[in-house]
Protein backbone atom coordinates (compact mmCIF):
# COMPACT_ATOMS: atom_id res chain seq x y z
CA UNK A 1 0.00 0.00 0.00
CA UNK A 2 2.75 2.39 0.60
CA UNK A 3 4.57 2.12 -2.48
CA UNK A 4 1.45 2.21 -4.16
CA UNK A 5 0.39 5.53 -2.55
CA UNK A 6 4.13 6.59 -3.18
CA UNK A 7 4.17 5.83 -6.75
CA UNK A 8 0.74 7.82 -7.22
CA UNK A 9 1.94 10.53 -5.37
CA UNK A 10 5.23 10.80 -7.19
CA UNK A 11 3.21 10.67 -10.82
CA UNK A 12 1.55 13.94 -9.34
CA UNK A 13 4.08 15.50 -8.14
CA UNK A 14 6.21 15.13 -12.59
CA UNK A 15 3.26 15.47 -13.67
CA UNK A 16 2.38 19.16 -11.45
CA UNK A 17 5.95 20.31 -13.17
CA UNK A 18 5.22 19.71 -17.07
CA UNK A 19 3.97 22.61 -18.84
CA UNK A 20 0.99 20.32 -20.85
CA UNK A 21 -1.03 20.40 -17.93
CA UNK A 22 -1.16 23.60 -17.67
CA UNK A 23 -1.06 25.39 -21.50
CA UNK A 24 -3.94 22.89 -21.13
CA UNK A 25 -5.59 24.51 -18.37
CA UNK A 26 -5.04 27.86 -19.73
CA UNK A 27 -6.72 26.98 -23.03
CA UNK A 28 -9.94 25.88 -21.78
CA UNK A 29 -10.20 28.85 -19.28
CA UNK A 30 -9.57 31.37 -21.73
CA UNK A 31 -12.33 29.29 -24.03
CA UNK A 32 -14.88 29.22 -20.93
CA UNK A 33 -13.89 32.67 -20.73
CA UNK A 34 -14.69 33.49 -23.86
CA UNK A 35 -18.03 32.57 -24.19
CA UNK A 36 -19.18 35.21 -22.42
CA UNK A 37 -18.50 37.21 -25.97
CA UNK A 38 -19.54 34.43 -28.05
CA UNK A 39 -22.98 34.05 -25.71
CA UNK A 40 -23.57 38.07 -26.80
CA UNK A 41 -24.19 36.82 -30.67
CA UNK A 42 -27.46 35.29 -29.39
CA UNK A 43 -30.12 36.47 -28.81
CA UNK A 44 -32.10 35.60 -25.23
CA UNK A 45 -30.56 32.78 -23.69
CA UNK A 46 -26.81 32.99 -23.18
CA UNK A 47 -26.43 30.37 -20.72
CA UNK A 48 -26.89 27.81 -23.31
CA UNK A 49 -23.69 29.28 -25.37
CA UNK A 50 -21.33 29.36 -22.27
CA UNK A 51 -22.32 26.03 -20.92
CA UNK A 52 -21.43 24.11 -24.52
CA UNK A 53 -18.77 26.14 -24.84
CA UNK A 54 -17.44 25.43 -20.89
CA UNK A 55 -18.45 21.88 -21.04
CA UNK A 56 -17.03 21.20 -24.47
CA UNK A 57 -13.50 22.48 -23.85
CA UNK A 58 -14.11 20.91 -20.15
CA UNK A 59 -14.64 17.24 -22.21
CA UNK A 60 -11.36 18.52 -25.20
CA UNK A 61 -9.13 19.54 -22.45
CA UNK A 62 -9.74 16.39 -20.31
CA UNK A 63 -9.50 13.62 -22.72
CA UNK A 64 -6.32 15.26 -24.62
CA UNK A 65 -4.50 14.91 -20.72
CA UNK A 66 -5.75 11.57 -20.05
CA UNK A 67 -5.05 10.03 -23.35
CA UNK A 68 -1.84 12.09 -24.13
CA UNK A 69 -0.20 11.75 -20.52
CA UNK A 70 -1.92 8.36 -19.96
CA UNK A 71 0.10 7.06 -23.02
CA UNK A 72 3.22 8.93 -21.61
CA UNK A 73 3.54 7.72 -18.32
CA UNK A 74 3.25 4.00 -18.72
CA UNK A 75 4.89 3.62 -22.73
CA UNK A 76 7.22 6.36 -22.31
CA UNK A 77 8.64 5.63 -19.10
CA UNK A 78 9.25 1.97 -21.63
CA UNK A 79 10.33 4.00 -24.56
CA UNK A 80 12.85 5.18 -22.14
CA UNK A 81 13.83 2.69 -20.00
CA UNK A 82 13.40 4.97 -16.93
CA UNK A 83 10.68 2.31 -16.05
CA UNK A 84 13.32 -0.34 -15.12
CA UNK A 85 15.09 1.11 -11.90
CA UNK A 86 11.40 1.77 -10.17
CA UNK A 87 10.89 -2.28 -11.35
CA UNK A 88 14.56 -3.46 -10.03
CA UNK A 89 12.78 -2.58 -6.55
CA UNK A 90 10.56 -5.42 -4.79
CA UNK A 91 7.64 -4.22 -6.68
CA UNK A 92 5.24 -6.06 -8.43
CA UNK A 93 3.64 -4.28 -11.80
CA UNK A 94 0.39 -4.14 -10.89
CA UNK A 95 1.16 -1.33 -7.88
CA UNK A 96 3.24 0.56 -10.87
CA UNK A 97 0.89 0.84 -13.12
CA UNK A 98 -2.21 1.21 -10.81
CA UNK A 99 -0.20 3.65 -8.91
CA UNK A 100 0.40 5.66 -12.20
CA UNK A 101 -3.15 5.06 -13.24
CA UNK A 102 -4.42 7.08 -9.79
CA UNK A 103 -1.86 9.90 -9.67
CA UNK A 104 -3.24 10.48 -13.35
CA UNK A 105 -7.17 10.56 -12.33
CA UNK A 106 -6.74 12.35 -9.45
CA UNK A 107 -4.64 15.22 -11.25
CA UNK A 108 -7.65 14.76 -13.87
CA UNK A 109 -9.89 15.18 -11.09
CA UNK A 110 -8.43 18.28 -9.89
CA UNK A 111 -8.28 19.59 -13.15
CA UNK A 112 -12.24 19.37 -13.85
CA UNK A 113 -12.87 20.83 -11.06
CA UNK A 114 -10.65 23.61 -11.77
CA UNK A 115 -12.46 24.24 -15.07
CA UNK A 116 -15.91 24.00 -13.29
CA UNK A 117 -14.89 26.25 -11.10
CA UNK A 118 -13.98 28.64 -13.54
CA UNK A 119 -17.19 28.02 -15.88
CA UNK A 120 -19.45 28.53 -12.26
CA UNK A 121 -17.66 32.40 -12.27
CA UNK A 122 -18.84 32.87 -16.08
CA UNK A 123 -22.03 31.83 -14.85
CA UNK A 124 -22.23 34.33 -12.36
CA UNK A 125 -20.92 36.81 -13.95
CA UNK A 126 -24.02 36.62 -16.41
CA UNK A 127 -26.28 35.97 -13.97
CA UNK A 128 -27.13 32.49 -14.03
CA UNK A 129 -26.99 29.61 -11.47
CA UNK A 130 -24.44 26.38 -12.02
CA UNK A 131 -27.95 24.18 -12.50
CA UNK A 132 -27.63 20.14 -11.06
CA UNK A 133 -27.89 19.01 -14.42
CA UNK A 134 -24.50 20.62 -15.46
CA UNK A 135 -22.97 19.36 -11.93
CA UNK A 136 -24.32 16.23 -13.26
CA UNK A 137 -22.60 16.65 -16.26
CA UNK A 138 -19.57 17.27 -15.27
CA UNK A 139 -19.28 14.51 -12.90
CA UNK A 140 -19.81 12.50 -15.73
CA UNK A 141 -17.47 14.04 -17.75
CA UNK A 142 -14.97 13.06 -14.95
CA UNK A 143 -15.64 9.26 -15.31
CA UNK A 144 -14.92 9.46 -19.09
CA UNK A 145 -11.48 10.93 -18.11
CA UNK A 146 -11.12 8.05 -16.14
CA UNK A 147 -12.41 5.56 -18.24
CA UNK A 148 -10.39 7.04 -21.22
CA UNK A 149 -6.79 6.87 -19.04
CA UNK A 150 -7.53 3.48 -18.25
CA UNK A 151 -7.87 2.85 -22.10
CA UNK A 152 -4.41 5.17 -23.04
CA UNK A 153 -2.64 3.14 -19.86
CA UNK A 154 -3.87 -0.63 -21.75
CA UNK A 155 -2.34 0.45 -25.22
CA UNK A 156 0.59 1.84 -23.47
CA UNK A 157 0.80 -1.51 -21.71
CA UNK A 158 1.75 -3.14 -25.07
CA UNK A 159 2.90 -0.56 -27.65
CA UNK A 160 4.94 2.80 -28.92
CA UNK A 161 3.45 6.22 -27.10
CA UNK A 162 2.20 7.28 -30.75
CA UNK A 163 0.46 4.10 -31.84
CA UNK A 164 -0.93 4.21 -28.20
CA UNK A 165 -2.42 7.53 -28.31
CA UNK A 166 -3.64 7.03 -31.28
CA UNK A 167 -5.21 3.38 -30.81
CA UNK A 168 -6.81 5.83 -27.44
CA UNK A 169 -8.16 8.32 -29.98
CA UNK A 170 -10.07 6.08 -31.85
CA UNK A 171 -11.49 4.66 -28.87
CA UNK A 172 -12.70 8.34 -27.70
CA UNK A 173 -14.00 8.89 -30.90
CA UNK A 174 -16.15 5.61 -31.87
CA UNK A 175 -17.08 5.49 -28.34
CA UNK A 176 -19.12 8.34 -29.25
CA UNK A 177 -20.23 7.02 -32.16
CA UNK A 178 -21.82 3.76 -30.37
CA UNK A 179 -25.07 4.95 -30.08
CA UNK A 180 -25.52 4.86 -33.96
CA UNK A 181 -23.65 1.79 -33.98
CA UNK A 182 -26.43 0.20 -31.52
CA UNK A 183 -29.15 2.12 -34.40
CA UNK A 184 -27.13 -0.18 -36.83
CA UNK A 185 -27.41 -3.47 -35.37
CA UNK A 186 -31.38 -2.98 -34.64
CA UNK A 187 -31.78 -2.27 -38.24
CA UNK A 188 -29.10 -4.20 -40.24
CA UNK A 189 -31.20 -6.92 -42.50
CA UNK A 190 -28.00 -9.41 -42.35
CA UNK A 191 -27.58 -11.37 -39.63
CA UNK A 192 -23.69 -11.19 -39.16
CA UNK A 193 -23.96 -7.56 -39.88
CA UNK A 194 -26.30 -7.57 -36.86
CA UNK A 195 -24.41 -9.90 -34.62
CA UNK A 196 -21.29 -8.33 -35.26
CA UNK A 197 -22.43 -4.65 -34.66
CA UNK A 198 -23.72 -6.02 -31.24
CA UNK A 199 -20.44 -7.69 -30.22
CA UNK A 200 -18.43 -4.02 -31.09
CA UNK A 201 -21.17 -2.55 -28.77
CA UNK A 202 -21.05 -4.31 -26.05
CA UNK A 203 -17.18 -4.63 -26.67
CA UNK A 204 -16.64 -0.79 -26.94
CA UNK A 205 -16.70 1.20 -24.00
CA UNK A 206 -20.62 3.58 -24.80
CA UNK A 207 -19.30 7.22 -23.50
CA UNK A 208 -22.36 8.84 -24.81
CA UNK A 209 -23.76 7.38 -21.98
CA UNK A 210 -21.47 9.71 -20.31
CA UNK A 211 -22.98 12.65 -22.39
CA UNK A 212 -24.85 14.85 -20.29
CA UNK A 213 -23.59 18.15 -22.07
CA UNK A 214 -26.77 18.47 -24.59
CA UNK A 215 -28.92 17.72 -21.46
CA UNK A 216 -27.33 20.54 -19.14
CA UNK A 217 -26.97 23.17 -21.78
CA UNK A 218 -30.94 22.24 -22.78
CA UNK A 219 -31.77 22.63 -19.03
CA UNK A 220 -33.50 18.91 -19.34
CA UNK A 221 -33.62 17.54 -16.22
CA UNK A 222 -31.74 13.95 -15.56
CA UNK A 223 -32.86 11.28 -13.00
CA UNK A 224 -29.97 10.85 -10.17
CA UNK A 225 -30.51 6.89 -10.79
CA UNK A 226 -29.29 7.30 -14.22
CA UNK A 227 -26.32 9.49 -13.44
CA UNK A 228 -25.22 7.15 -10.37
CA UNK A 229 -25.95 3.93 -12.80
CA UNK A 230 -23.70 5.37 -15.85
CA UNK A 231 -20.86 6.10 -13.84
CA UNK A 232 -20.47 2.77 -12.51
CA UNK A 233 -20.80 1.29 -15.52
CA UNK A 234 -18.04 3.81 -16.31
CA UNK A 235 -15.95 2.97 -13.43
CA UNK A 236 -16.76 -0.41 -13.79
CA UNK A 237 -15.21 -0.58 -18.12
CA UNK A 238 -12.06 1.42 -16.16
CA UNK A 239 -11.52 -1.31 -13.55
CA UNK A 240 -11.65 -3.84 -16.19
CA UNK A 241 -9.57 -2.32 -18.54
CA UNK A 242 -7.08 -1.30 -15.75
CA UNK A 243 -6.87 -4.76 -14.70
CA UNK A 244 -6.33 -5.88 -18.61
CA UNK A 245 -3.54 -3.38 -18.66
CA UNK A 246 -1.83 -5.15 -15.45
CA UNK A 247 -2.14 -8.28 -17.15
CA UNK A 248 -0.33 -7.28 -20.50
CA UNK A 249 2.35 -5.27 -18.59
CA UNK A 250 2.95 -8.07 -15.91
CA UNK A 251 3.55 -10.92 -18.91
CA UNK A 252 5.65 -8.31 -21.20
CA UNK A 253 9.62 -8.44 -21.75
CA UNK A 254 10.62 -5.22 -21.03
CA UNK A 255 14.53 -5.63 -21.70
CA UNK B 1 32.25 50.33 -52.74
CA UNK B 2 30.59 48.38 -50.06
CA UNK B 3 28.48 50.96 -48.75
CA UNK B 4 27.00 51.67 -52.30
CA UNK B 5 25.97 48.31 -53.10
CA UNK B 6 24.25 47.70 -50.15
CA UNK B 7 22.34 50.64 -50.61
CA UNK B 8 21.33 49.41 -54.02
CA UNK B 9 20.69 46.04 -52.43
CA UNK B 10 18.58 47.89 -49.35
CA UNK B 11 16.58 49.52 -52.20
CA UNK B 12 15.90 46.86 -54.42
CA UNK B 13 14.70 44.81 -51.67
CA UNK B 14 12.43 47.61 -50.50
CA UNK B 15 11.32 48.04 -54.34
CA UNK B 16 10.46 44.21 -54.96
CA UNK B 17 8.56 44.04 -51.26
CA UNK B 18 6.53 47.47 -52.44
CA UNK B 19 5.76 46.04 -56.23
CA UNK B 20 4.67 42.99 -54.43
CA UNK B 21 2.52 44.38 -51.73
CA UNK B 22 1.01 46.98 -54.83
CA UNK B 23 0.50 43.50 -57.18
CA UNK B 24 -0.80 41.85 -54.38
CA UNK B 25 -3.41 44.31 -53.56
CA UNK B 26 -4.77 45.14 -57.14
CA UNK B 27 -4.86 40.94 -58.08
CA UNK B 28 -7.10 40.89 -54.64
CA UNK B 29 -9.34 43.35 -55.65
CA UNK B 30 -9.98 41.96 -59.12
CA UNK B 31 -10.44 38.32 -58.03
CA UNK B 32 -12.86 39.61 -55.44
CA UNK B 33 -14.49 41.11 -58.76
CA UNK B 34 -14.27 38.11 -60.41
CA UNK B 35 -15.67 36.07 -57.34
CA UNK B 36 -18.00 33.66 -58.26
CA UNK B 37 -21.51 33.71 -56.09
CA UNK B 38 -21.47 32.70 -52.81
CA UNK B 39 -21.45 29.15 -51.90
CA UNK B 40 -24.67 29.51 -49.90
CA UNK B 41 -26.29 30.40 -52.47
CA UNK B 42 -26.12 27.67 -55.06
CA UNK B 43 -25.93 24.79 -52.31
CA UNK B 44 -27.93 23.69 -49.34
CA UNK B 45 -25.78 25.21 -46.41
CA UNK B 46 -24.55 23.62 -44.41
CA UNK B 47 -24.25 20.33 -47.38
CA UNK B 48 -23.76 17.39 -44.84
CA UNK B 49 -27.28 16.21 -43.63
CA UNK B 50 -28.72 17.05 -39.98
CA UNK B 51 -28.34 13.28 -39.05
CA UNK B 52 -24.89 12.22 -40.54
CA UNK B 53 -23.84 15.54 -38.93
CA UNK B 54 -24.90 14.47 -35.69
CA UNK B 55 -22.91 11.74 -35.56
CA UNK B 56 -20.36 12.90 -36.83
CA UNK B 57 -19.86 15.61 -33.36
CA UNK B 58 -19.07 13.16 -31.37
CA UNK B 59 -20.75 14.28 -28.64
CA UNK B 60 -21.01 18.29 -29.61
CA UNK B 61 -24.10 18.59 -31.11
CA UNK B 62 -25.70 20.92 -28.83
CA UNK B 63 -22.31 23.07 -29.59
CA UNK B 64 -22.53 22.48 -33.45
CA UNK B 65 -26.40 23.39 -33.07
CA UNK B 66 -25.82 26.69 -31.27
CA UNK B 67 -23.22 27.95 -33.92
CA UNK B 68 -25.83 26.87 -37.05
CA UNK B 69 -28.43 29.15 -34.67
CA UNK B 70 -25.59 31.81 -34.45
CA UNK B 71 -25.58 32.37 -38.07
CA UNK B 72 -28.84 32.26 -38.22
CA UNK B 73 -28.91 34.82 -36.00
CA UNK B 74 -26.52 37.25 -38.14
CA UNK B 75 -29.00 36.73 -41.37
CA UNK B 76 -31.74 39.30 -39.43
CA UNK B 77 -30.59 42.38 -39.49
CA UNK B 78 -29.43 41.29 -43.27
CA UNK B 79 -33.40 40.65 -44.21
CA UNK B 80 -34.49 44.89 -44.28
CA UNK B 81 -38.18 45.25 -44.03
CA UNK B 82 -38.43 47.19 -47.10
CA UNK B 83 -36.50 44.54 -48.94
CA UNK B 84 -38.31 42.71 -52.03
CA UNK B 85 -39.58 39.80 -51.55
CA UNK B 86 -37.49 38.19 -54.76
CA UNK B 87 -34.48 39.79 -52.75
CA UNK B 88 -35.57 38.27 -49.45
CA UNK B 89 -36.47 34.47 -50.60
CA UNK B 90 -32.74 33.52 -50.55
CA UNK B 91 -32.31 35.12 -46.96
CA UNK B 92 -34.97 33.45 -45.76
CA UNK B 93 -34.39 30.00 -47.65
CA UNK B 94 -31.22 30.19 -45.58
CA UNK B 95 -32.18 31.34 -42.69
CA UNK B 96 -34.99 28.31 -42.53
CA UNK B 97 -32.06 25.74 -43.85
CA UNK B 98 -29.78 26.65 -40.85
CA UNK B 99 -32.65 26.91 -38.08
CA UNK B 100 -34.15 23.47 -39.30
CA UNK B 101 -30.13 21.87 -39.38
CA UNK B 102 -30.08 23.32 -36.29
CA UNK B 103 -32.88 21.74 -34.67
CA UNK B 104 -31.95 18.44 -36.71
CA UNK B 105 -28.92 18.31 -34.80
CA UNK B 106 -29.82 18.98 -31.38
CA UNK B 107 -33.67 18.03 -31.36
CA UNK B 108 -34.27 19.78 -27.41
CA UNK B 109 -33.05 23.20 -28.70
CA UNK B 110 -35.57 25.24 -27.37
CA UNK B 111 -34.05 28.19 -28.31
CA UNK B 112 -33.76 27.46 -31.98
CA UNK B 113 -37.77 26.59 -32.16
CA UNK B 114 -38.28 29.89 -30.47
CA UNK B 115 -36.18 31.76 -33.12
CA UNK B 116 -37.29 30.15 -35.94
CA UNK B 117 -41.18 31.14 -34.46
CA UNK B 118 -40.01 34.58 -34.03
CA UNK B 119 -37.45 35.11 -36.91
CA UNK B 120 -39.14 33.47 -39.90
CA UNK B 121 -42.49 34.82 -40.50
CA UNK B 122 -42.52 38.38 -42.29
CA UNK B 123 -45.34 40.47 -43.43
CA UNK B 124 -45.28 42.69 -46.55
CA UNK B 125 -47.23 46.12 -46.73
CA UNK B 126 -49.79 44.67 -49.09
CA UNK B 127 -50.86 41.91 -46.90
CA UNK B 128 -48.55 38.92 -47.92
CA UNK B 129 -47.11 36.84 -45.19
CA UNK B 130 -43.52 35.02 -45.89
CA UNK B 131 -41.83 32.12 -43.91
CA UNK B 132 -45.40 30.70 -41.93
CA UNK B 133 -44.94 27.82 -43.06
CA UNK B 134 -41.30 26.84 -42.59
CA UNK B 135 -41.72 28.11 -39.32
CA UNK B 136 -44.60 25.83 -38.79
CA UNK B 137 -42.59 22.84 -39.88
CA UNK B 138 -39.91 23.46 -37.48
CA UNK B 139 -42.80 24.21 -34.63
CA UNK B 140 -44.46 20.83 -35.26
CA UNK B 141 -40.81 19.51 -34.56
CA UNK B 142 -40.44 21.56 -31.58
CA UNK B 143 -44.40 20.20 -30.29
CA UNK B 144 -42.97 16.70 -30.49
CA UNK B 145 -39.49 16.74 -29.29
CA UNK B 146 -40.09 19.08 -26.22
CA UNK B 147 -43.52 18.36 -24.93
CA UNK B 148 -42.66 19.58 -21.38
CA UNK B 149 -42.29 23.09 -23.00
CA UNK B 150 -45.39 25.05 -22.98
CA UNK B 151 -43.87 27.57 -25.60
CA UNK B 152 -43.44 25.52 -28.48
CA UNK B 153 -47.34 24.86 -28.40
CA UNK B 154 -48.80 27.96 -27.92
CA UNK B 155 -46.07 29.32 -30.14
CA UNK B 156 -47.00 27.50 -33.19
CA UNK B 157 -51.29 27.60 -32.10
CA UNK B 158 -50.58 31.52 -32.65
CA UNK B 159 -49.17 31.58 -36.02
CA UNK B 160 -51.82 28.69 -37.03
CA UNK B 161 -54.24 31.73 -35.42
CA UNK B 162 -52.92 35.00 -36.49
CA UNK B 163 -51.77 34.42 -40.04
CA UNK B 164 -53.67 30.95 -41.40
CA UNK B 165 -56.89 31.55 -38.98
CA UNK B 166 -56.97 27.78 -38.46
CA UNK B 167 -58.71 28.19 -34.98
CA UNK B 168 -59.35 24.58 -34.81
CA UNK B 169 -56.01 23.39 -35.05
CA UNK B 170 -54.35 26.40 -32.99
CA UNK B 171 -56.79 26.06 -30.41
CA UNK B 172 -55.74 22.09 -30.43
CA UNK B 173 -52.13 23.19 -29.75
CA UNK B 174 -52.79 25.86 -27.14
CA UNK B 175 -54.98 23.15 -25.17
CA UNK B 176 -51.97 21.28 -25.48
CA UNK B 177 -49.58 23.95 -24.29
CA UNK B 178 -51.72 24.72 -21.47
CA UNK B 179 -51.82 21.44 -19.69
CA UNK B 180 -47.61 21.62 -19.85
CA UNK B 181 -46.16 22.52 -16.49
CA UNK B 182 -45.57 27.13 -16.12
CA UNK B 183 -48.27 27.32 -18.67
CA UNK B 184 -49.51 30.76 -17.56
CA UNK B 185 -53.60 30.47 -17.31
CA UNK B 186 -54.07 32.82 -20.35
CA UNK B 187 -53.22 30.36 -22.57
CA UNK B 188 -55.53 27.84 -21.65
CA UNK B 189 -58.03 30.66 -21.66
CA UNK B 190 -56.74 31.67 -24.83
CA UNK B 191 -57.56 27.72 -26.24
CA UNK B 192 -61.14 27.75 -24.88
CA UNK B 193 -61.76 30.68 -27.27
CA UNK B 194 -60.32 30.03 -30.43
CA UNK B 195 -61.77 26.72 -29.89
CA UNK B 196 -65.26 28.25 -29.72
CA UNK B 197 -64.60 30.50 -32.54
CA UNK B 198 -63.59 27.58 -34.43
CA UNK B 199 -66.66 25.58 -33.70
CA UNK B 200 -64.82 23.28 -31.43
CA UNK B 201 -67.01 23.55 -28.62
CA UNK B 202 -66.78 20.14 -27.23
CA UNK B 203 -62.77 20.07 -27.08
CA UNK B 204 -63.38 24.18 -25.45
CA UNK B 205 -65.52 22.36 -22.80
CA UNK B 206 -63.36 19.38 -22.03
CA UNK B 207 -60.53 21.69 -22.01
CA UNK B 208 -62.29 24.32 -19.60
CA UNK B 209 -63.67 21.55 -17.20
CA UNK B 210 -60.25 19.48 -16.79
CA UNK B 211 -58.53 23.07 -15.67
CA UNK B 212 -61.44 23.60 -13.39
CA UNK B 213 -60.76 20.13 -11.61
CA UNK B 214 -57.16 21.11 -11.34
CA UNK B 215 -57.19 24.56 -10.12
CA UNK B 216 -56.20 24.91 -6.41
CA UNK B 217 -56.66 28.74 -5.74
CA UNK B 218 -60.12 30.71 -5.44
CA UNK B 219 -59.58 33.14 -7.73
CA UNK B 220 -58.34 30.23 -10.54
CA UNK B 221 -61.55 28.18 -10.04
CA UNK B 222 -63.47 30.94 -10.50
CA UNK B 223 -61.90 32.26 -13.94
CA UNK B 224 -62.57 28.71 -14.75
CA UNK B 225 -66.15 28.46 -13.75
CA UNK B 226 -66.88 31.33 -15.85
CA UNK B 227 -65.47 30.25 -19.01
CA UNK B 228 -67.49 26.80 -18.29
CA UNK B 229 -70.32 28.88 -18.22
CA UNK B 230 -69.48 30.99 -21.07
CA UNK B 231 -68.87 27.97 -23.03
CA UNK B 232 -72.00 26.14 -22.10
CA UNK B 233 -73.86 30.25 -23.23
CA UNK B 234 -72.01 29.59 -26.06
CA UNK B 235 -73.79 25.89 -26.69
CA UNK B 236 -77.12 27.01 -25.93
CA UNK B 237 -76.59 29.97 -28.56
CA UNK B 238 -75.61 28.01 -31.08
CA UNK B 239 -78.51 25.68 -30.52
CA UNK B 240 -81.12 28.44 -30.68
CA UNK B 241 -79.32 29.59 -34.03
CA UNK B 242 -79.43 26.21 -35.10
CA UNK B 243 -83.22 25.68 -34.54
CA UNK B 244 -84.11 29.32 -35.98
CA UNK B 245 -82.48 28.32 -39.00
CA UNK B 246 -84.93 25.17 -39.22
CA UNK B 247 -87.85 26.93 -38.07
CA UNK B 248 -86.90 29.39 -41.03
CA UNK B 249 -87.16 26.17 -43.48
CA UNK B 250 -90.01 25.20 -42.09
CA UNK B 251 -92.41 27.90 -42.10
CA UNK B 252 -91.05 30.40 -44.82
CA UNK B 253 -90.46 33.18 -41.62
CA UNK B 254 -88.39 33.64 -39.02
CA UNK B 255 -89.46 32.48 -35.40
CA UNK B 256 -90.38 35.69 -33.30
CA UNK B 257 -88.47 34.24 -30.06
CA UNK B 258 -86.77 31.80 -28.21
CA UNK B 259 -90.18 30.92 -26.65
CA UNK B 260 -91.79 30.05 -30.28
CA UNK B 261 -88.82 27.77 -31.06
CA UNK B 262 -90.09 25.73 -27.90
CA UNK B 263 -93.48 25.54 -28.41
CA UNK B 264 -93.22 24.42 -32.49
CA UNK B 265 -90.97 22.04 -31.25
CA UNK B 266 -87.88 22.92 -32.63
CA UNK B 267 -86.25 23.18 -28.80
CA UNK B 268 -87.01 20.50 -26.42
CA UNK B 269 -86.59 23.08 -23.37
CA UNK B 270 -86.22 27.12 -22.59
CA UNK B 271 -82.37 27.04 -22.09
CA UNK B 272 -81.79 28.63 -18.63
CA UNK B 273 -78.92 31.07 -19.06
CA UNK B 274 -76.24 30.07 -16.52
CA UNK B 275 -74.99 34.19 -15.41
CA UNK B 276 -78.93 34.65 -14.45
CA UNK B 277 -79.96 36.35 -17.94
CA UNK B 278 -82.27 35.08 -20.60
CA UNK B 279 -81.36 34.32 -24.36
CA UNK B 280 -83.01 36.65 -27.12
CA UNK B 281 -83.55 35.82 -30.66
CA UNK B 282 -82.59 38.51 -32.77
CA UNK B 283 -84.34 39.51 -36.31
CA UNK B 284 -81.64 38.31 -38.35
CA UNK B 285 -81.77 34.84 -36.23
CA UNK B 286 -78.61 35.43 -34.20
CA UNK B 287 -79.47 34.70 -30.84
CA UNK B 288 -77.62 36.82 -27.54
CA UNK B 289 -77.31 36.62 -23.95
CA UNK B 290 -78.58 39.70 -21.76
CA UNK B 291 -75.90 38.84 -19.48
CA UNK B 292 -72.20 38.27 -21.37
CA UNK B 293 -71.06 38.60 -24.83
CA UNK B 294 -70.69 36.00 -26.91
CA UNK B 295 -67.04 33.89 -26.30
CA UNK B 296 -64.96 35.02 -29.33
CA UNK B 297 -60.81 35.87 -29.91
CA UNK B 298 -60.61 39.78 -31.30
CA UNK B 299 -57.66 40.95 -33.01
CA UNK B 300 -57.68 38.35 -35.51
CA UNK B 301 -59.41 39.97 -38.48
CA UNK B 302 -56.08 40.26 -40.67
CA UNK B 303 -56.31 38.66 -43.74
CA UNK B 304 -53.59 37.54 -44.96
CA UNK B 305 -51.72 35.92 -47.82
CA UNK B 306 -49.09 33.02 -46.85
CA UNK B 307 -46.44 32.13 -49.00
Amino acid sequence: MTAFLAIAGNTVRELVRGKLLYNLLLFTALFVAGSLLVAQLTVGNWVRIILDMGLGAMEVAGALMAIVIGVGIVAGEIQRKTILPTLAKPLPRWTFCVGRYAGLVLLLAVNALAIVAVLRAVLWLAGYPLAITTAQAAALLCVEFALLAAVAVLFASFSTPILAGSYAFAVFFIGHLLPDLRAFADKAQSATARNLAKGFYLLLPDLELLNLKSHASNELAVAGSYVWSAAGYGIAYAAAVLALAVLVLSRRDLN
Amino acid sequence: MRSVRDAVRGTAAALSIAIAICTAAALRASAQRRAPRPVESELDIPPIPGDVARALTFGFRSLLADFTLLQAIQLLPVRHGDMAPEAAAPIDRRMFRLLDYSVEVDRKFGGAYRFAAAALPHETMDGKVFGVVNAMQILEKGVRERPDDWRMGFLLGFLQSYYLRDFPAAARNLALSAKQPGAPPFVGLLATRLAAQGGELQLATSLAEAMLAQANEESTRKEWQDRVDALHVERDLRAIEDAAQRYREVHGFPARSVQALVSAGFLPVFPREPHGGRYVLEGDGTARSTSTERLRAYGLTNQFEVH
